[in-house]
């Protein structure tokens, strides 16, 4: 009966604050947690601010066009945060915004979000950091902020980064990944891993090889990639795969070639 | 007996193998087009057997009027597949069934090698285009509608809508009653020769106005050169 009482009490109070750290928790009880929802389009702004929240925006979906010169392969921001930076469980820029600054352990340092920007471009983009004070960071963070209006900060939301895997009941076994990633994968992103082009432009981008990320990106760990894949892969039949397959496909693209993570070159 | 005879049978199979998966030499492939073109115009000479022509054109253009498909400029590996598809009937398509059972393998090859080499302009469409409903669509097209889980018609039909080859067929320029009546079937009647079921749940998931929406403003577009290709400023000259 207590234990009736509280369940039923913890319901509650996870309707009632859909933000609230109980909604993470409802999450692994198998209930759908609350997540946020960014301002739609219309509610950008017009003047400077807006202007620059759009510039982020363009630079985040056609990033090899608005930020070349510091972009090393054929990937955009959104070829991993869907949805233009919106969608939950793909590292979506409201849950980062209101999640930094922040300790990381990849360089054991606090950062603030445009130093974490800069490392997208460096690992994920296996390009060069654009400079913290310059348009490009200062757009896409302008963006962010715009995204995460209304958000509480400081608090986890439900659907930041990445999904967290639960571990998975063997090892992930990259030669039944490639098995997966034939069936599942291969129609889009190439048998090779090399991606798709349209008329001489990036459609479907690659996965592994010279034009993906680099080993110092985030989906380079297999279970991060995991995650990703879990929730988002294929594109509008996520979360069809089982946690053992995507932890499997995960580690069979990790295990393929792609560029050296930069902090180990010299 | 000579040891080379006795290995030859077991080199041919993989040497035959090897020629007829290898990519068409020009002289081969020119001769399926022409094989190609004859059945689009005359049928494959079975008694009674439907031109391609009668419904898509001589040169893929379809035909608005009864939602028949452009066809130009498709991927070859797509039309033999969907041809194949109707065959087999995983694509529901009632019409198209009576038809394509007269046709052999080889026929099916040289109707998809004629089609994806041929281009024509696009056709006038059968009503103008609703600018609302053209509107709505665009946003779906290139936004997505991702809160019902479903992401931009173009991520995976290519800039545009310009298709992405050989499995993502163009959808720019295409007529309207084609486009939403393919969505109809994908959502609720037995078109399942889809890969992975991706087109049955984005189509299902759609209102029928964003349905609607959708094929108007792909169907405003105009087609793409070739699948796949971007649109080129125009020169004043036909490419074909």
């Amino acid at each position: 009966m207590r234990h009736s009482l509280s369940v039923a009490l913890a319901s509650l109070l996870g309707a009632l604050l859909p933000m609230a750290p109980m909604a993470a928790s409802a999450q692994e009880g198998g209930a759908l947690p609350v997540i946020f929802t960014p301002p739609a389009d219309r509610e950008i702004p017009s003047g400077p601010f807006g202007d620059l929240v759009r510039k982020g925006e363009r630079i985040f979906t056609q990033t090899g066009k608005y930020a070349g010169k510091y972009v090393g392969n054929d990937l955009t921001c959104e070829s991993c945060h869907l949805d233009r930076g919106r969608k939950a469980y793909a590292a979506p820029l409201w849950g980062a915004y209101v999640t930094y600054p922040k300790f990381r352990t990849k360089n054991m340092k606090v950062s603030r979000l445009g130093e974490r920007i800069q490392g997208c471009f460096r690992f994920s983009m296996n390009g060069t950091a654009p400079p913290l004070e310059g348009d490009t960071i200062r757009s896409i963070v302008a963006y962010s902020f715009w995204m995460a209006k209304g958000a509480p900060v400081g608090t986890p939301l439900a659907g930041t980064g990445m999904y967290h895997m639960p571990a998975a009941t063997r090892h992930p076994n990259p030669f039944h990944g490639k098995k997966v990633y034939e069936a599942r994968c291969a129609l889009c992103h190439g048998a090779d891993g090399l991606g798709t082009s349209s008329g001489g432009e990036v459609a479907f981008p690659p996965v592994w090889g010279p034009r993906s990320f680099n080993r110092g990106a985030g989906l380079a760990k297999v279970s991060k990639l995991a995650g990703f894949i879990k929730m988002n892969m294929p594109l509008s039949k996520g979360d069809t795969l089982t946690n053992q397959e995507a932890w499997d496909v995960a580690a069979y693209v990790d295990s393929q070639p792609r560029p050296a993570d930069p902090r180990k070159k010299s | 007996m000579n040891r080379s005879f006795r290995t030859l049978p077991a080199l041919a199979f993989p040497i035959l193998l090897f020629f007829s998966l290898a990519p068409l030499s020009p002289a081969q492939a020119g001769s399926l087009i022409d094989k190609g073109r004859k059945i689009a115009q005359e049928g494959n000479d079975l008694p009674g057997s439907t031109a391609c022509m009668e419904c898509h054109r001589l040169h893929g253009g379809g035909m608005p009027s009864i939602g028949s498909p452009r066809i130009a400029g498709q991927p070859r590996q797509y039309i033999e597949h969907e041809i194949l598809g109707v065959k087999a009937g995983t694509r529901y398509a009632p019409i198209m069934a009576g038809i394509v059972n007269n046709l052999s393998e080889k026929d099916i090859q040289a109707v998809a090698a004629w089609y994806a080499s041929v281009r024509t302009p696009k056709l006038r469409d059968v009503s103008p285009y609703d600018p609302d409903l053209v509107k709505l669509g665009k946003r779906i097209a290139l936004k997505g509608q991702w809160k019902k889980n479903v992401p931009a018609c173009v991520l995976c039909h290519g800039p545009q809508g310009r298709g992405i080859p050989p499995h993502f067929p163009y959808i720019k320029g295409q007529n309207k009653g084609y486009i939403l009546r393919q969505l109809i079937s994908f959502a609720f009647l037995k078109r399942s020769d889809d890969p992975q079921g991706l087109m049955r749940g984005i189509a299902r998931r759609l209102s029928p106005t964003e349905r609607k929406a959708v094929a108007e403003y792909f169907a405003s577009l105009t087609p793409p050169p070739a699948d796949g290709q971007p649109d080129r400023p125009s020169s004043g000259k036909d490419p074909r």
